[in-house]
């Protein structure tokens, strides 16, 4: 039934008024402008549904764009003084009637509930923009505005479906079966899914059954190795307790333990409070004191409360375990947020300090850290690189102040700098702030609300809207940039070009996962730091990984990983682009190595010795034995990196390096030899058995001497020892007029190694 | 439902002195009956409530009742009471019952206030199933005690035994997995006795602990007692336990069953009982931009009509109430869901309460505007 009255009435605002029995065939088409209809009454309902709302619509409105140019498009009804509050939805297609795929769809993008969507287009290709009856049936007026396409995004993020995600609680990315990938993990009462990652990007399923857990990661979930047996745990934040999940000695199922102890979970943590080598666990705590589960290093944990965040009626939404005074042990910072009266003394925001020797001090005023503003989680990074930890205080409600970006003043306070950051203007809120650097640029981000404030390395911020609104964080393709899951989807990161480097840490006498480490990065960009943390935000749980952007920087000077239990460790030249392992006490000082050019070489001849020390060597130390007889040459020096000696007397001589760097010396130093096979050893002594005549001469010096010159040879030396003269059979006479003027060595050497010295003077 | 308790009226007997002497003889005769340790009760109803020894072990220490505890005969001087609309918990059903010491009185303070009950008055609250499986049978799981003493109001919490003799006190909360016939269809649940702590969540105001049904607005209302039908305000004054006279006009809730009443008043009236003692002025959730208590929902801004939502669940949940759109409005989703962290009211509710959400449902569905 073609019957479409095309009705160009009347308009107000140019709006070209069209009443349409609609379908997808009979769509009518339209370029950029203001359009109005009265109401949805094509039979023909728009599917699939792109847009939020699910089904249920019975009629649509069709139209039909063919983009002139490869255009950023977007359709809205946003006039609310015109379409008040007629909720409408629209849904955008490619491909032909009864065959179309979704291009973009929304239902309340706009004020109220009026709808926006922005998508691009091809030039030359049909695109269906359909609105449907899913809520009223109502006509309106939308308009149709082609914008240049804007400028590709710093961070590209691509949905995938994995209907495969099972269980209840879709909320966790960490590595479960200890081969580093970050696997995806989703819970429900007697199951934990796994995808686990494999190296070709696919992931193998797996769903292990376990005992009932008596409480629900209805709040929070956090993953670590609490039994150190280098397979994850897992914990589980509930409104009522706290449940643990202990894997077996290979991961393949888990046990349960849970106290007895009622806690309204908020943030759960794995952290080592007391620095014993062995993982304990954090809860929030939303209506009384925060407690906590202390390790006793064969699987027991044990109930604590005190101490971390004593409030009466709480109040706690997260911690996070970082060191913002770089003494190298972990503090806490803690986000709060109560209401209500006197009930709003509970909201100040609280710091506690780490004194090194297992107790904790309340820093929060001290620091001005102490903010009453309503937050129930912060993002804790070094957004300046300064090598400081900052924090960005993201508030859950207005109600009593905004964002706040607490810049680290490195003296163990902090001010806010969020005027003029972006955090300062932005009005929206959210539960969840963690930060992570998305576009590998070198500096760290924030994801929140939808969003990713992507750091522009001046401490200002430029907002990016993504899809997912919240979600867990890991490179789940394993390309270096990280990935979001939400539910169900995947949001791939895309790479754009940045360098990385990511960690895999082992650590021995620390925690398992190197939990509480701070890694440094060193190289053009000067320094970036980490604390690797498990439960960071409010709900999720994110990759264990230590993650770095490098922008376009192409050489990493070194990485230095400051472990819990105080050793430390440094790789140096690391590669970019890929996954560095380092195990705890792998190393720290340099191991010193070096290559000599010759090892025989006649007297006068220069060596060239070339540093091959390993583990970022910073300065040298070189020893030459016996310690006369040769000297350094063109500029170098017994520290040069690579010296250079010339050798002038004969003998054996032996050559060591030691190789230092910040943290030491190395342990086991390397030697070489180089045999000097002519000139005179300084250990000769002047002989008696040698008759030298005239002396002074200024020409022909006669030689005598009292014994068998068979296969000797004779030498004259300078006194800086150089040899000037060299003959391979002892002569009576030489000729000396060449040689300058001055005091000369006459050696003999015998081929039993035995050396006969005497001294003339050439004048 | 009815109630159908005796009652008692101490104070309207005029006891001569000497018989309120022997009463007290007689009472001391009953010794050997309070354990040991407790003073003998001052109280000449035989109540005791020591406020030195209390939270007394067991329920029965305090007797409240008479006769059979599971019965819930309240004793002498203990007046049972009613809000006009309850809270739902998870279908429960529950006998609420007040008491104060001799010659003690609470004073109004306001419409919207709640009593201000003298130090050592008692609210007694027991939670009970009709139709309990699998005996189909009544079964009482908790009395819920609140005492005044002079530093503020304490929890009492009492968890009954199985054979419904005794309860005895849990602060430390503890689960129950039941199963009951709800309107002839069976429903099962983990039935949650709280702790002291969660019972704080709620009874709380300025961080401290406190009632919340004892307002004049929820008790404006008759009561059948054992000698007649009265206003319950009236009855409290009567029996001694109010000081009058009472405002003549007070702004009172409407039962949220009573399909007599406007839509927004039973949703406002029941939004105060489920909601408000976290979701109104200086209350422990005022952070967030709904104001839920009856005084304060004449406005639809405070009921979060086209108000965005400060933490995002869907993209599809764009206010807390979208007019004429439940699955666009977050208070519905909240109120028809079970998984902890979405649901509202956070605690007490394990399922969701199908008429309260039918009563939201037809009011979001009438709302056409914003106004």
């Amino acid at each position: 039934m073609k019957k479409i009255l095309y009705s160009a009435l009347f308009s107000i605002f140019g709006v070209t008024t069209i009443i349409a029995q609609s379908t997808c065939a009979t769509a009518i088409e339209i370029s950029a402008g203001t359009y109005s209809f009265a109401q949805i009454q094509g039979n023909d309902v728009p599917l699939p549904v792109c847009s939020t709302g699910g089904t249920g619509a019975t009629a649509g409105q069709w139209y039909k764009y063919t983009a002139t140019a490869s255009y950023e498009v977007t359709v809205t009804t946003n006039f609310p003084l015109i379409n008040g509050n007629t909720d409408n939805r629209v849904q955008v297609y490619t491909g032909t009637c009864g065959s179309l795929s979704c291009i973009a769809g929304d239902d309340d993008s706009g004020t109220g509930v009026l709808c926006v969507v922005t998508f691009n287009v091809v030039q030359n290709t049909d695109y269906y923009i359909a609105f449907d009856n899913r809520w009223s049936s109502n006509g309106f007026t939308f308009e149709l505005i082609e914008n240049v396409p804007p400028p590709t995004p710093d961070v590209v993020l691509v949905a995938q479906s994995f209907p495969n995600i099972l269980g209840q609680y879709k909320i966790a990315i960490a590595d479960m079966n200890g081969d580093y990938l970050d696997d995806i993990v989703s819970v429900s009462s007697t199951t934990v899914h796994i995808l686990y990652q494999q190296t070709d990007g696919t992931f193998e399923q797996e769903a292990i059954t376990t005992t009932s857990a008596q409480f629900l990661p209805t709040w929070s979930m956090a993953i670590g190795d609490y039994n150190k047996d280098g397979f994850n745990d897992l914990m589980y934040g509930s409104g009522q307790g706290v449940s643990f999940f202990r894997s077996n000695s290979d991961g393949t199922a888990y046990t349960h333990w849970a106290a007895p102890n009622y806690v309204f979970s908020q943030r759960t943590n794995f952290v080592d409070i007391n620095n014993d080598g062995n993982l304990d666990a954090f809860a929030c705590h939303d209506v009384a004191p925060n407690v906590y589960y202390i390790n006793d290093g064969d699987n027991n944990l044990s109930f604590n409360q005190g101490g971390f965040g004593d409030h009466s009626t709480g109040g706690h939404y997260a911690t996070i375990w970082f060191d913002y005074d770089n003494d190298g042990d972990l503090d806490v910072f803690i986000s709060k947020c109560s209401g209500g009266g006197q009930g709003l003394a509970a909201r100040f925001n609280e710091m506690h300090r780490n004194n090194g020797d297992g107790t904790y001090s309340n820093v929060s005023t001290a620091a001005n850290m102490n903010h009453g503003n309503q937050t129930w989680s912060s993002a804790v990074n070094d957004f300046d690189n300064d090598g400081f930890m900052d924090v960005i205080v993201g508030v859950s409600s207005f109600s009593h102040g905004g964002h706040l970006y607490m810049h680290n003043n490195g003296d163990g306070t902090f001010t806010d700098i969020a005027t003029g950051s972006g955090w300062d203007t932005y009005n929206g809120t959210s539960i969840e702030y963690v930060s992570y650097d998305f576009n590998n640029d070198g500096w760290a981000d924030v994801f929140t609300n939808g969003r990713i404030f992507l750091n522009n390395g001046n401490n200002t911020f430029t907002v990016q809207t993504v899809a997912p609104n919240v979600g867990a964080v890991g490179d789940v393709n394993n390309d270096g940039f990280l990935d979001i899951q939400n539910g169900t989807t995947i949001y791939f990161n895309q790479p754009n070009g940045n360098n990385w480097v990511k960690l895999n840490l082992k650590g021995i006498q620390s925690n398992s996962n190197g939990i509480g480490a701070r890694v440094e990065i060193y190289g053009a960009w000067g320094k970036q730091i980490r604390d690797v943390q498990s439960g960071i935000g409010f709900r999720h749980m994110g990759t264990l990984n230590p993650h770095f952007g490098l922008g376009l920087a192409t050489e990493i000077d070194s990485i230095i990983v400051r472990w819990p239990s105080g050793e430390v460790d440094m790789i140096c030249n690391a590669e970019i682009n890929t996954t560095i392992y380092i195990e705890e006490g792998s190393g720290l000082v340099p191991i010193a190595a070096f290559s000599a050019s010759a090892t025989e070489v006649n007297s006068g001849e220069v060596v060239a010795f070339t540093d091959a020390s390993t583990l970022c060597p910073n300065a040298w130390s070189w020893n030459v034995q016996p310690a006369t007889g040769w000297v350094y040459t063109n500029g170098t020096t017994a520290n040069s990196e690579n010296p250079e000696i010339q050798f002038n007397n004969y003998g054996l001589y032996t050559i060591t390096l030691i190789a230092s760097n910040q943290n030491g010396q190395s342990v086991e130093n390397p030697t070489a030899q180089v045999m000097v096979n002519s000139g005179v050893g300084l250990d000769a002594v002047l002989s008696s058995a040698i008759k030298i005549y005239p002396n002074p001469t200024s020409g022909e010096l006669n030689i005598e001497f009292a014994g068998n010159l068979d296969n000797a040879r004779l030498s004259v030396v300078s006194t800086i020892g150089a040899e000037v003269l060299n003959f391979a059979v002892v002569p009576n006479s030489i000729d000396v007029h060449l040689l300058s003027n001055g005091t000369y060595f006459l050696v003999i050497m015998l081929p039993n190694g035995e050396k006969h010295t005497t001294l003339f003077v050439k004048k | 439902m009815t109630m159908n308790f005796p009652i008692l009226s101490k104070r309207v007997l005029l006891v001569p002195a000497l018989l309120l002497t022997a009463m007290t003889l007689s009472c001391r005769k009953d010794k050997t009956e309070i354990p040991t340790g407790l003073p003998i009760p001052p109280d000449p109803t035989g109540v005791s409530v020591d406020l030195t020894q209390v939270p007394y072990p067991k329920l029965s220490d305090y007797r409240f009742f008479e006769g059979d505890m599971k019965d819930q005969n309240p004793a002498e001087g203990v007046l049972p009471y009613e809000p006009i609309t309850q809270l739902f918990t998870d279908y429960a059903l529950k006998k609420r019952f007040v008491w104060m010491p001799n010659g003690t009185k609470a004073n109004y303070v306001s419409d919207t206030e709640i009593l201000d009950l003298p130090v050592g008055s008692a609210i007694i609250k027991t939670f009970y199933y009709d139709n309990m499986l699998p005996e189909n049978a009544t079964r009482i799981l908790e009395t819920r005690i609140m005492i005044r003493k002079s530093t503020g109001w304490i929890f009492a919490e009492y968890e009954w035994n199985d054979e419904q003799t005794e309860a005895y006190l849990n602060m430390d909360g503890v689960n129950k997995s039941i199963s009951w016939v709800q309107n002839g269809t069976p429903m099962s649940t983990n039935y949650r006795l709280p702790s002291d702590t969660e019972c704080m969540i709620c009874h709380k105001f300025n961080a401290s602990p406190i009632p919340i049904g004892i307002k004049p607005q929820h008790l404006n209302k008759s009561l059948q007692y054992a000698d007649g039908e009265m206003n319950q305000l009236q009855k409290w004054v009567s029996v001694g336990y109010l000081n009058g006279p009472l405002p003549s006009n007070i702004l009172t809730v409407v039962d949220y069953k009573d399909e007599s009443k406007s839509l927004r008043d039973r949703v406002r009236s029941y939004l105060d009982m489920n909601c408000a003692h976290c979701h109104q002025e200086n209350s422990h959730c005022d952070y967030r931009p709904m104001r839920l208590a009856f005084s304060e929902t004449e406005l639809s801004l405070n009921l979060g009509i086209c108000v965005d939502p400060e933490e995002f669940i869907d993209a599809s949940l764009v206010s807390i109430i979208v007019p004429g759109n439940t699955s666009k409005s977050m208070m519905h989703f909240r109120l028809g869901s079970t998984e902890e962290s979405n649901r509202m009211p956070l605690l007490g509710r394990t399922v969701v309460h199908q008429e309260g959400l039918a009563l939201l449902t037809a009011f979001i569905q009438s709302l056409t505007n914003c106004d």
